[in-house]
Parts: structure tokens; sequence; C-alpha cells
């Protein structure tokens, strides 16, 4: 019997994050990677409606309330066993970050942002 | 590098966005310094209300299973399935994102918030975020917004017209079915419904199916009106290039033909690399000589085939594209096509 603890630091200690989800897949323009680089502006609407401008393209999408919330869960392992009369505890535990009751959807496709239409020939 | 105010500001006009239909604040996405290579890191688990309110109040949850059987989770007092579930979309984690409502009730001048994911110690990244916020505090300068009033009619239409194009793709309708009280539900709280029912009828025929309204879109004029935004942002465009961003440019589905663009663009296939420019009939003169004077200083001989769409409404009772031809202009041959030039000089 394997048992892997998933525990949380209550309310205090938990962040509210939110959820985004585009269709498609974002890559890194140049080679060296996501990391570190800007995705793009986030603007709501007067109405709320989420605008997103990545790159060249702008996309609308709709603010979900989240009827079942996820939890952000970080793995942490240290390899260790520790057993007890209910079974063995693996390493292995994960820890509760951040709860996402929200999430951003983009499900259409990008529009193209026309501006540096090449002048010359 | 943090993006500033200014820098967002200019991104929104290129953009050709309404500053005054946003609100102020503007979060500017970031991927953290662990993006991608410690992802596979992060869990994503979805809660029943009273699991959440378990987790919220500080319990702990248990997963258990023997290696040959079905996993459970388990809370305090009840056992639940756990089942694993997989999506072909991007997950992106948003720390420190508000929502358009959690903006609204909160009284900031806050206007531009900087969230970047991490997987190093969250909690202290979020707390470090908020100071940023106060370090960046800026007014949006009220006559800046007056700025970006100007919106041309065309442009305009292209944008409700994208509006509906968008909906069709993420509703999955065919063109030719597009339903008006979806569009004018789901599409309201963006444009007035009287401009978006304009739009279906510019580009579309109505009709009424079992007492619902539904629209037929053209394909042909939507293409259309695709060309000429992407033309008129340019003097002349490469043909080939042209052609690709085009078709890129309409919904998914639609065909793009030179043939569509008739009154609308020209073509020069004698130039290296061939072009193509915006030409409108509606730009040219009225009168029929002035007409010909136009169209010939603009290029000397014209095919009959490029000249018709330009000269077809000035065609009447009787008067034929034949007879102006012959009336206005002087024809030879060139390369085994006929063509035809001015019967007089133009200056």
């Amino acid at each position: 019997m394997v048992q892997i603890i998933i525990s949380s630091a209550g309310a205090g200690g938990l962040a509210e994050w939110v959820l985004m989800e585009l269709q498609g897949e974002i890559e890194a323009r140049y080679s060296t990677g996501l990391a570190g680089n800007l995705l793009g502006d986030l603007h709501y609407t007067t109405e709320g409606i989420p605008v997103l401008i990545v790159g060249h393209h702008i996309l609308y999408g709709k603010i979900i309330h989240l009827e079942k919330p996820f939890a952000v869960l970080v793995k942490h392992t240290s390899g260790e066993q520790d057993c007890d009369e209910l079974g063995c505890k693996t390493g292995t535990q994960y820890l509760v970050t951040a709860l996402i009751k929200n999430k951003i959807l983009f499900k259409t496709r990008p529009k193209p942002i026309i501006t540096n239409v090449p002048k010359k020939v | 590098m943090r993006r500033t105010r200014e820098e967002v500001d200019a991104t929104l006009q290129i953009a050709k966005l309404n500053a005054a239909e946003l609100l102020p604040a503007v979060h500017c996405l970031g991927f953290g310094p662990g993006a991608g290579a410690a992802a596979g890191d992060f869990c994503l688990l979805e809660l029943e209300p009273s699991l959440c309110q378990q987790l919220e109040a500080g319990h702990s949850l248990v997963i258990r299973g023997d290696k040959d059987e079905q996993a459970v989770l388990c809370s305090k007092d009840k056992t639940y399935d756990l089942k694993i579930a997989d999506t072909s979309n991007m997950l992106l984690f948003i720390p420190g994102c508000k929502t358009p409502d959690q903006l609204k009730t909160e009284e900031t001048h806050c206007n531009i918030i900087h969230t970047e994911y991490t997987t190093e110690d969250l909690l202290d990244q979020i707390q470090a975020s908020e100071e940023e916020i106060m370090a960046q505090l800026q007014v949006l300068n009220a006559c800046e917004i007056e700025g970006y009033w100007r919106i041309l009619d065309f442009d305009y239409e292209m944008k409700l017209l994208n509006h509906i194009t968008q909906l069709v793709d993420s509703e999955s309708w065919s063109f030719g079915k597009v339903p008006l009280n979806t569009c004018l539900q789901e599409l309201g709280p963006l444009e007035p419904e009287e401009m978006i029912e304009h739009c279906l009828k510019c580009y579309g025929k109505r009709y009424v199916e079992e007492g619902e309204v539904y629209f037929e879109l053209s394909a042909d004029k939507i293409c259309r009106a695709t060309a000429q935004m992407l033309l008129q942002n340019a003097v002349k465009f490469n043909l080939a290039e042209f052609e690709e961003v085009w078709q890129q440019s309409v919904p998914e589905g639609m065909i793009t033909t030179l043939d569509q663009l008739k009154g609308l663009a020209l073509v020069d296939r004698q130039s290296r690399p061939e072009i193509i420019f915006l030409l409108k009939v509606d730009d040219l003169p009225e009168d029929n000589q002035e007409r010909f004077n136009s169209l010939f200083s603009l290029r000397e001989k014209w095919t009959e085939e490029d000249i018709a769409p330009y000269i077809q409404d000035l065609c009447g009772e009787k008067q034929t594209i034949g007879t102006l031809l012959t009336k206005y202009s002087r024809s030879s041959i060139q390369n085994g096509v006929k063509v035809y030039n001015s019967r007089r000089p133009i200056s």
C-alpha cells in the first residue's frame, strides 16, 4: 500500500492563481527558450472580456469561474521511505501551493495584427 | 526588462484597440526562470468544492493505493476515485493575476501588473510583485485616451467582422448557417447589437429556418474585405507575399482567389517581382473621359480582362464595355494579346 500525502498550509498560506488556457503552443522566438521572456499583455475590456496580445496576434477570450477549483500541487521527493501500520509512505509528497478558482480560456484562432506590411517590393 | 506603461500603450495603438474600452490595469505576462524545465513538477488537482474547503482549512489529503490498484484520494472522512486527465491545450499559471471583478472592486490606481510564473519560493515572489506594483504607480492621462478615438468606418467594420468570424470558428458553425441570436448574445457585450446585425447583413444573406434567423456568410465578400484591409496599409505589395498573408488572414475554410479582387486591386504581371496594389473603382473619376485618362496614366496598356472591372459601372443601356473601349481607346496586339491604350497622349 502506497501513500502519498498532499499537505496544505491552509487559507493563510494558499495563494490564489488564475489559469490561462490556450489552444496550440507558444514557442520561443530564439533558441534560448521561454524562461525569463515576456509572453504578452493581458487586458480586460470594461465588460470583463480578456484580451491577450501575444507577439503579432490578438486573442479574445472568456473568464470562467470554475465550479470545481484546482489545487496546484508541487512535488517534493525526499527519497526516504517511512513505514507504519497504515502502510509505507514514499518519499514523495505534494504541497498545495495555490488554488485556482478562475480560468481564462482563449479558444478562438489568434488574429494577426498587420502592422509592418512590407512597402518595399 | 520590465515593460513600461508607454510600451503597453504603444502596443494597444498598433493593435488598434481602444484604451477607453479597456480597464486601466494591464497584466504584463512573463515566463519565470524555471519555465518549461520545471513544468513536470507541477500537478493540477481538480477538486469537489468540499475538498477545496478542506484544503483551505489546512487539512491534508492522502493518495492511497496498492501498486496494482486504482489509486484513491482520501480526506478525513471520504474517499474519492482518482482519475488522470489530459488536454492538448496549453495551460499557464498566472500567480498574482486579478480577474476583472477583482480589479473593479479594488480601489487601486495601479494600471500595470507584472506577473511571472516561477518555481522558486512562490509566495515570496508574489509579495515581491506587489511591492513592484506600488513602485509603478501611474495614472492614465485622459488626453491620451482621446487619441485612440479615431476609428475609421472600414476598420470598425473589419473589427465587427473579425468578432463574427472568430465566433463562427470557436462555435464550429458552418459559414452557411450562422445563427443571429447566438451572435447577438455572445458578441453583445463587445459591440452594439445593431452593428453586429448590420455586419451580418453586409457580409451574408439572411434566411429563416424553423423560425430561427440565420445568415449565410459570403466567402467572396469576406476574402475581399480582408484583402482591402491588407492592401490599404501599403503602397504596393509583393504578389506572392500578399497571396500568402491573405490566405492566412481569412477564416479557416475560405479560399482566396484573385478573381475576388476585381475592381479593388490591380496586379502588375510585367514588373519583377510581380506586385499587387489597391485600386478601388469607387476612387476613380465618374466622368467617362476622365475615368479613361486616369486609368491610362496608371498603366499605358490594358487587357480587356484587367480594365473591364474599372469601367463596368460606366456601362449603361446603350454602352457596353466594348463600345466604351472603342470610343475612348485604341487597340493593338501585343505578344498575341489584344491591348488597349489611350487615343491621345496622356501628359
